[in-house]
């Protein structure tokens, strides 16, 4: 029986969104889960000369088996090189890096990312995990590609806290800043994929993924989001990057499967 | 008297062995109250110290790390910290840690403090420490509300200075950070306490060089002999160790790199087991409380999941290749 690599589940096309961001011979530091998973994709195709750079220090590796951690022991034999926190993310801090990845539990329409908390600092509600490097990657790396849960309460009017400045209040705040990195250029989340306006910098909607309508992403962002001149459907994956993504990247499927 | 040529007549170093056992050192050096820097990132962490610290019910301690793990998580859930300095308290994809998470909502077993920093500032912290600079100016955390809110620290946790050198540019400026003591796993030490790491190096070696002693446990004591043969690979050397510890797979559920690797199926037993209270204080009956030292975890980890699985972890050979030292 052959194999059907025609349909895709939301996780792989926003690995692929995400893969298609990342230009041949950039730099890039890469994070767990889907980012991983879309830096290997864009390096297997589209981008053989892009260099990985992992926080815990590793650069320019060769792994046998898809690494599972930024940490992962995996990454060692065959790295390029292979240093600690202070390399890995000395590098993103000097604006050697091209980009980034990002996430957490809320956004705003200016990217501001919080990974903090939900309610008061002092007495959350819920408590995450904190920056970890995602503060250090957002302040030097050229451009960030922020990844999310698509849901009214993660796309927030206000954030709870912000762990990672996107473009603070927009307009050219974070310029003023001085910050050695330029800040996020694109937000893949589970339900489209958004720019920030040249001026504004507040966040639009550019594609719907194929079965959400621009209403349902409305109606799931706690501002009154805008949408782009034209938006469209997100480009669906073609069987060739879905059967790398299952087959060559994540046969055990550690990172697709997940909800 | 012994003459130095007395002294070059026997093999030409003194020694003093620091070799002793986890209960000794962690009951000698490690006091209540005590700031602690754990070192490591995911990689190399000492579960055979932490593991005996919480044996011994040390209290009120602050610890320090860029990145904890599973091990921060027991030590909060066993009520031995009262203060934590980091940026990330979790366990990456395998999920949350849900001690951590009941101190800091709900107060259980107690509320604890936290200084939210980044990876890159925590470690800028210990480089300062380690090297006896006073601060750090740096771009990361400007702007945020790591700036803004802070614990026991006040003021003090960082502040924002205008550059002195003109470029009209506001810089942060995160404080060196020092410890009481520091403790992390190695692959290899000698009986004096020079200890080398490879692979992953994490924070190290600056989270350690930022303590006034290290207790280190290794996979392997070799000789003085072994260490001065590669001596790049020397992470910390003796003067500040206070005492070594030879614990072969004391970083499991993590990995030591020729060694062991990640414990996944392990990690995921304890993240859901720790989802409550209960299911915490059983595996911590089973797996903590319930063993002497790392020779009875090991003994009882292949009594529990056979002598395959453990075999499963065990690193491939990829030994690297020599270099030439010679003059």
């Amino acid at each position: 029986m052959s194999v059907n690599y025609n349909d895709f589940t939301l996780q792989e096309l926003m690995t692929v969104a995400a893969a298609r961001e990342i230009k041949d011979n950039e730099r890039v530091i890469i994070g767990t889960g889907l980012p991983l998973l879309a830096a290997f994709l864009a390096q297997k195709t589209h981008a053989p000369n892009l260099v990985a750079i992992y926080e815990a220090g590793s650069l320019d590796c060769k792994p046998i088996v898809t690494p599972f951690s930024v940490a992962d022991d995996v990454l060692v034999p065959g790295a390029a090189m292979q240093g600690g926190l202070l390399e890995g993310l000395g590098m993103v801090h000097n604006g050697d890096l091209d980009v980034g990845f990002l996430g957490g539990a809320q956004i705003d329409k200016y990217g501001n990312l919080n990974a903090h908390v939900i309610g008061d600092y002092y007495n959350p509600t819920v408590r995450f995990a904190g920056s970890g490097g995602s503060n250090d990657i957002g302040a030097g790396c050229k451009r960030t590609i922020i990844m999310m849960i698509h849901q009214k309460k993660r796309f927030a009017e206000k954030v709870d806290f912000i762990t990672t400045p996107g473009y603070f209040n927009g307009g050219n705040e974070r310029e003023l800043m001085g910050f050695p990195g330029g800040g996020p250029s694109v937000v893949v989340s589970t339900m489209g994929v958004f720019r920030f306006c040249k001026d504004t910098k507040e966040m639009y909607l550019e594609s719907y993924h194929p079965g959400v309508t621009v209403e349902q992403i409305i109606a799931n962002t706690g501002w009154d989001l805008r949408l782009a001149d034209q938006v469209r459907e997100t480009e669906s994956p073609s069987s060739e990057l879905i059967r790398i993504l299952r087959e060559e990247l994540d046969p055990s499927r550690v990172f697709l499967n997940k909800t | 008297m012994l003459k130095i040529g007395q002294w070059l007549q026997e093999d030409g170093f003194m020694k003093v062995s620091k070799v002793m056992s986890a209960q000794e050192a962690v009951s000698k050096f490690i006091n209540d109250g005590m700031t602690v820097s754990i070192g490591s990132f995911f990689h190399t962490i000492a579960y055979d110290i932490t593991h005996e610290i919480i044996r011994q019910g040390k209290k009120h301690l602050t610890i320090c790390a860029p990145s904890f793990n599973e091990h921060a998580d027991q030590l909060i859930g066993a009520g031995c910290v009262d203060r934590v300095v980091s940026s990330y308290v979790w366990m990456e994809v395998f999920g949350p840690l849900y001690c951590f998470r009941r101190a800091v909502e709900k107060g259980i077993p107690h509320k604890i403090e936290i200084e939210d920093y980044s990876n890159f500032t925590m470690t800028l912290r210990f480089l300062a420490g380690a090297l006896g600079i006073p601060y750090v100016p740096v771009h990361s955390l400007k702007g945020s509300d790591m700036m803004n809110y802070s614990s026991w620290m006040g003021e003090n946790k960082v502040k924002l200075m205008k550059d002195p050198f003109g470029s009209g540019i506001e810089h942060t400026l995160v404080p060196a950070l020092t410890a009481d003591v520091g403790y992390i796993h190695a692959q290899r030490a000698d009986e004096e306490g020079n200890f080398q790491m490879w692979g992953l190096m994490g924070d190290a070696p600056w989270s350690m060089w930022a303590c006034k002693q290290v207790i280190v446990s290794v996979e392997e004591i070799v000789s003085r002999d072994s260490i001065g043969r590669d001596p790049n690979r020397t992470a910390i050397p003796n003067y500040k160790v206070a005492a070594v510890i030879e614990a072969p797979f004391a970083s499991h559920p993590k990995h030591c790199q020729g060694y062991y690797g990640v414990d996944r199926e392990f990690i995921f037993k304890y993240i859901h087991e720790s989802r409550t209270e209960d299911g915490w204080k059983e595996f911590m009956d089973q797996w903590v409380y319930g063993v002497a030292d790392r020779e009875e975890y090991l003994k009882k980890y292949i009594d529990t999941f056979g002598m395959k699985k453990f075999l499963s972890l065990k690193a491939r050979d990829m030994s690297s290749g020599c270099v030439n030292y010679g003059f």
